[in-house]
Parts: structure tokens; sequence; C-alpha cells
């Protein structure tokens, strides 16, 4: 065994490409896209202010609007160039204070205040909406407290007959809605199972490409496997567990359970990605193809997670084709440990899912021992052809 | 070798190239389904809840039905204690909760403030703003017609009452996208970025087969070369950007604001910088399987860059400024302010010239890179 892992060894030490995926292309794409979403709490999100009234409680409102840090209001004099800002992406949102609103407040004419936000940049869409409406709500509660001040209700009931149901609400597990603890994760896992695919794929076509498959044939089919995989499953779940250490240790993300469930998560997902490039490999038996092929399954696989948009609300296919991605069945896993805290044992038997992904074993089985055609002209004979 | 034959033999070259048209053809159409396969319900709908009410009063049960009618709630249970709910949320079965305090509907009455409570699985941002949007709007109905109650109840006039609650009108309305559908949210970037990356891998590949090999491609200068195989490959994309942009927009309910001729003088440019892009990539290459690998390690990163996933204004700027060199970046946010968001012409300018620029700079690249790669063996 000793005698193929070093056989690997030397295959890594003289592709630089392979090299270059096992050390330092993980490390900066998985700090680029943490980078990307660093900020973390959407903050200062322009939103246009068209003030027609002027008066001084419409002042007062456009300043509550200041206030929230969500939002930065941008004074516009006029509608059409606020629309035309709004229509360039230029802010996110278009709220007007209609001519009237003081004068209509005074003389209990309910006034209209439009409020447009951009949903198709659907997450700043939502997000402003609701704090739109919070914030006008909160900006019009002390015309309201005023009136019934007016009317002769008593100070210290005014609060409670304005609002006599006060709500507190609670984002359970991410206290703050942090976007890093909640997109950063499921992002970089996609990227690690594309990483895995893809040093595991090189080192397949290695073969292939060097013309070494009646050697790996000879030194047994199965033992030479088993060598890759454990080469290079510890090599993989080191990045993996950069990722763990970079969100909840580095940032200091809360995690309620143990990193270390995560990272036997992690190695289960791994042999399942391995199966399945074993099988593509097999199947098609060409360095490029197996890559495409294998690109053209995986690529997707951060859309099909269910966690920016649910698992339930996903038609039958789409779930149908969740289960072959390992890294859905991982990630169930990922949420559970972190927000609630699962236990060894509960995650060990949810990795019980994973059960499917062994049966992959009989076509690679049937599929490898059809060997490669020896017809097939390795790129290293042609190279040495032209020379 | 005339241009004309010389375009010909590049689509032979491609046509005969399973792996190019797997990734082109297969790619294009194939992701064309499975990528907004798990969107197609659009809006989360009956989020699960349960519900622990320690009051158990008309007025609670009341609030309970209110927040059951909301489309985006259902109730599945009552359950006695917070940490069953717990249990219930962690074991997947619930997603939310809502805490009726006891005494709710006598405070109610007596004209004290209650205080209701509502939690949502945050780990799922989607789940989480539904189920609180839902149990907000079912809260404050009730809180309207306790208001409404006590005022009748004053002795004031239906109408008075009915003007006095509602102060002002918010009349709040989503722009662009007005079913806030998640399809058409993803698919007009996505598809733009499918577009660009299907093509850079096929003249990719294309190109890292070729250069260690005799060859049509040997034979003519590399200013031909360039032109037809960008000639080769606008053709073919303009077939497949007419079923992406032309058909399954349409199909995927994304708004449509642009002309035809709109649309047709900003896909131009587009294509053109990402057929001389992938021609100056693929001088990178001789081996077939690389150019896949590094355009897919960079997908991520550029879809979420192109700032329609997440605010531009939030991302780093030294990375959007690197970003800047993508055609695919520039492209999307142009295709979204002119045909999702009906901005005018003169607005996409900046963003069309941009893509103009990367035209001639890639051209250029191309250039200097494809002589280099033919020189020695010519």
């Amino acid at each position: 065994m000793i005698k193929l892992l070093k056989r690997e060894f030397t295959a890594l030490q003289d592709d630089p490409w392979q090299l270059a995926l096992i050390s330092y292309i993980p490390l900066l794409s998985i700090i680029g896209l943490w980078l990307l979403f660093s900020a973390g709490l959407p903050r200062q999100l322009p939103v246009a202010v068209v003030d027609l009234d002027n008066s001084q409680v419409s002042r007062s409102l456009a300043r509550q609007l200041q206030a929230n840090p969500v939002t930065k209001p941008i004074s516009y004099t006029g509608l059409p160039s606020a629309v035309e800002a709004m229509k360039q992406g230029e802010v996110y949102a278009l709220l007007v204070l209609p001519y009237g609103l003081n004068r209509d407040l005074l003389t209990a004419n309910p006034p209209i205040i439009d409020i447009r936000y951009n949903s198709q940049f659907l997450l700043v869409g939502k997000l402003l909406s609701s704090q739109l409406l919070a914030t006008m709500a909160d900006g019009l509660k002390p015309l309201g407290e005023l009136k019934l001040l007016a009317n002769g209700v008593a100070p210290e009931r005014v609060a409670v007959s304005l609002s006599p149901i006060s709500t507190q609400t609670t984002a359970l597990f991410n206290r703050n809605t942090n976007y890093v603890g909640f997109l950063v994760p499921p992002v970089l896992i996609a990227l690690l199972q594309l990483l895995a695919m893809m040093v595991f794929a090189n080192s397949l076509n290695r073969e292939l490409r060097w013309n070494t498959t009646e050697q790996w044939y000879e030194l047994g089919l199965w033992k030479v496997i088993a060598a890759k995989v454990l080469f290079y499953t510890p090599i993989v779940l080191l990045h993996g567990s950069f990722i763990l250490a970079l969100i909840y240790l580095f940032l200091e993300l809360p995690i309620a359970g143990s990193i270390t469930v995560l990272l036997i998560a992690q190695t289960v997902m791994l042999l399942a990605v391995w199966l399945m490039v074993l099988t593509i490999f097999f199947a098609l038996k060409d360095s490029a193809r197996v890559i495409s092929f294998c690109t053209a399954m995986f690529a997707p696989a951060f859309a099909f997670m269910g966690v920016t948009f649910p698992v339930h609300e996903m038609p039958v296919l789409a779930q149908w084709w969740r289960v072959i991605m390992p890294t859905s069945h991982y990630i169930e896993t990922h949420i559970a440990v972190v927000s609630y805290g699962q236990d060894l044992q509960a995650s060990l038997s949810q990795m019980i899912c994973y059960w499917g992904f062994l049966l992959l074993l009989i076509p690679i089985a049937i599929l490898a021992r059809k060997g490669f055609p020896v017809t097939e002209e390795s790129e290293l004979s042609t190279l040495v052809k032209e020379q | 070798m005339s241009l004309l034959q010389l375009i010909w033999s590049e689509i032979k070259a491609v046509l005969a190239d399973k792996t190019i048209v797997i990734t082109v053809f297969g790619g294009v159409l194939f992701y064309s389904i499975l990528y907004p396969l798990p969107y197609l319900n659009q809006v989360p709908t009956k989020q699960q809840v349960v519900v622990i009410d320690h009051d158990h009063s008309s007025l609670s049960r009341k609030l309970i039905r209110d927040a059951n009618a909301s489309p985006k709630i259902e109730v599945i249970t009552e359950v006695g204690s917070i940490d069953e709910a717990k249990r219930w949320i962690e074991t997947g079965r619930a997603h939310g909760l809502l805490v009726i305090p006891a005494d709710f509907r006598q405070d109610l009455l007596l004209g004290k403030g209650v205080t209701l409570s509502y939690g949502g699985d945050a780990s799922y941002f989607l789940i989480y703003s539904a189920i609180v949007e839902g149990l907000v709007s079912a809260g404050l109905d009730v809180s309207k017609d306790v208001q409404r109650m006590g005022l009748l109840g004053k002795g004031e006039n239906a109408v008075a009452v009915n003007q006095s609650l509602d102060v002002v009108k918010l009349n709040s309305i989503p722009a662009f996208n007005p079913s806030l559908g998640y399809t058409p949210y993803v698919v007009p970037g996505l598809f733009l970025l499918i577009l660009h990356q299907t093509l850079l891998i096929g003249i990719g590949i294309l190109g890292a087969s070729q250069w260690k090999k005799q060859g049509y491609w040997r034979q003519v200068s590399p200013f031909k070369l360039i032109c037809s195989r960008m000639a080769a490959f606008m053709l073919i994309y303009s077939l497949l950007s007419s079923y992406y942009v032309g058909y399954c927009y349409y199909w995927y309910d994304v708004s449509l604001q642009a002309s035809l001729s709109q649309v047709w003088l900003l896909m131009l440019p587009f294509l053109l910088a990402t057929c001389a892009a992938g021609i100056a990539f693929s001088s990178l290459f001789t081996r077939r399987d690389l150019p896949t690998q590094v355009l897919l390690l960079v997908s991520m990163p550029i879809l979420f860059v192109s700032g329609f996933v997440w605010p531009t204004a939030l991302i780093p700027e030294a990375v959007v400024a690197i970003s800047q060199v993508v055609p695919a970046v520039p492209a999307i946010m142009a295709m979204l302010e002119l045909n999702q968001m009906g901005a005018s012409w003169q607005s996409i300018m900046p963003q069309w010239l941009q893509l103009w620029a990367m035209v001639v700079v890639y051209s250029g690249l191309a250039y200097w890179g494809i002589s280099k790669r033919l020189k020695p063996a010519a």
C-alpha cells in the first residue's frame, strides 16, 4: 500500500495544475468567496426619497430613514429622476411623500405614502420593503400619540392604546440574521465539492494521459483506487477544515455542536463524491469528457442544497436531483450541527441516507472490468510522435 | 483558404469534437432546464409553524385562525412549551413558533399591553422571512380589531374609527418583478453567465486540442483564424442566445421590457467580447481538461460579484474592480437594467462601451496569444 501511495505522490509532483488545486487555489477561492459576503449585514442601501410636501412631517419621516442603519436616503426633487435612478439600479427602493401630506394628516384625510422596492434584486428588495414599512410606522407614531393626547387620553395610556399588541420577533439560530452565517457555509461547501471532484477526476485522468492504465490493472484495480482515496481524502479534508476554521473559529460565528462531527460528515460526503466521479470516469474513459460531465453534474449543486430556496417547496424532480448531490446530504447535517447542536449519534444515523451511493459500486465494478480501449491514443503518445 | 471555407472548417471542428458538443449544446440545453428547476414554485408558501397558546381564549384562537389564513403560514399543531416547540424545529417538522402569553385576552380587554413572540428558523432566510411576514400581519390584524372594538365601544362612529386606525396608507409595491418570484430573479443573470461560461469552455477546449497538432489552423494567419473562429462561434451562440434570451426568459416569467433590437445590440458586444476572451484564454492551455476546470472555479464568484444576488455596494471595492474584466459582469447588469428594469438605452451606454473595449483588448490578447502558440512549429 505504501508503494501505491508513493506512486500517487510522484504522480502529484509532476502535475503543476493538480498541485495548485490542492494548495493555493482552494485557499484563494475560499477567501475570495468569503470576501464577497464579508459585509455580512446589509447596511446603507441607497433609497430614493421624493419629498413633494416639504413639510415638517415629511422631513421628519425622511430623517427616520437616515436613522435606520439599513437605508441611506438620497433626495430627489422630482419623480422622473428618481424613477430613472431606480431603473438603473442606483437606488433599490423609492419612497414618495405626497404633496399635502401634512395638511391631509391634520384634516384626517388618510394620505397615501408610496413605496416601490426593486424586487428584481429580490434579496435587497425584500429587506428594504420590510425596513421601510417598519421605519414609516415608527415615524408616524408621534403623530398618533399627539392625536390621542389631544383627544384627552391619559399620557400613560397612550402607548398601549396606540398599539395594544407589541411583538417580539426572534431570528432563531442566527440572532442578527447575518448573511455570512447563512450564505457562506453552503457556498463554500459547494466549492469544496467542486474542488474534490476536480482533484479526484484529475488523479484518475492522469492514468489515461500517461497511458498507465495497464500498470494500474496490474497493480490491482481496487488497490490503486483505495490508494487514491487514502491519499486525497485527507488533503481535501484539510481544506474542508480550513473552511470550518475560518467560519467558526476565526470569524467566531456561533456553532452549537462540535466541529469534529462536521469533519466526520465531510469525510462521508467526500467518499460519496469519489464514488460518483469513479462511476463517470469508468463510463466515459476520456479525460476532457469526464471533466465536462462531472462539471455539468456538480456545478448547480448550490441551487439544490435548499438553503436559499426551501427544499419542501421544490418540485419533485428537483428533489430527486437533490438526492444524488452529496452536498445536499451534508448541508442537512451541517445545519443540524451548527444550529441545533445535533450530537454525533444523531448525525451518524443521518448519514445512513448516503447508502444509495454505495450502489454505484456495482456499475463501477462492471464498467471497470471492461478495461480501457487499447486503440485510444493517449496525449503523451501523440506528443512523442510529433517530436 | 478563403474566410468562408475557414469558418466552415471551424464549425466542422467544433461539431466533430464530442466534448465541445456536450459542453456547448448539451450544457446549454441541460442547464436551461436543470438550473431553474428548484425554483419553479417561485414563492415559499405554507411554512409550518407551531403555536404555544398559554391563553386558550376566544381571542387567542382567533389569532391562530388569522395566522393560519395567511398563505405564507400553516399552523400545524399546538404544543405545550417552548422546549417542545424547539424539538419540533430541530427535527425539521416545523420552522417557526408563535407564543401567545397567558391572560392575552383579559389583558387586552383591561387595556393593558401584551407582547406576542414570534420565532423563525433563520438558518433558512426565505423561510424565516415568510414566517415573520405572515405572523406579523396576523398580529397586526388582531391588534387593529382590538383597537376598533375599543373605539366603537367608546361610542365613536365607524367611519371615524377606521380613519383614526389608518392614519396613513402605506402603499408598498414590488417593482420590476411583481410576483416576487424566484425564477424571474435568478434566471436573467444566471442564463447570461451560462452562455458566457460554455462559450469560454468551448473555445478553450477547441484551442487546447489544436495547439500541439497539425491542421488547417496552421495554414492561415492568426488574424484570419481569430476572425473565422469568432464568426463560427458567433453563429452558434446567436442561435443559443436566441433560445435563452428569447424563449427561456419568456418561459420562466421573466419580465421583458426592452425591444428586440436593443437586446440584440447588447448581446452583440457581449458575445464578441466573450469570443475574443475565449480565444485569448485558450492560448493558455494545451491540456483539454483544464479550461473547464478553471472556468468552473470562477463561475460562483462571477455570479455573486455581478451584483444581482448580493448588492455591489456591499462587496469590497477591490473585488468589484477586478471583476470588471469579465465580460459577463457588465453584460449581466446591462441586461437587467435594460430588459428587466426598463432603463433607457443611454443609461447602459457605459457598460455597452465597456464591452466594446473588451472586444478590442481581448482581440489584441488573442492575436498575441495565438501568434505565440502557432509560431514554434511554423
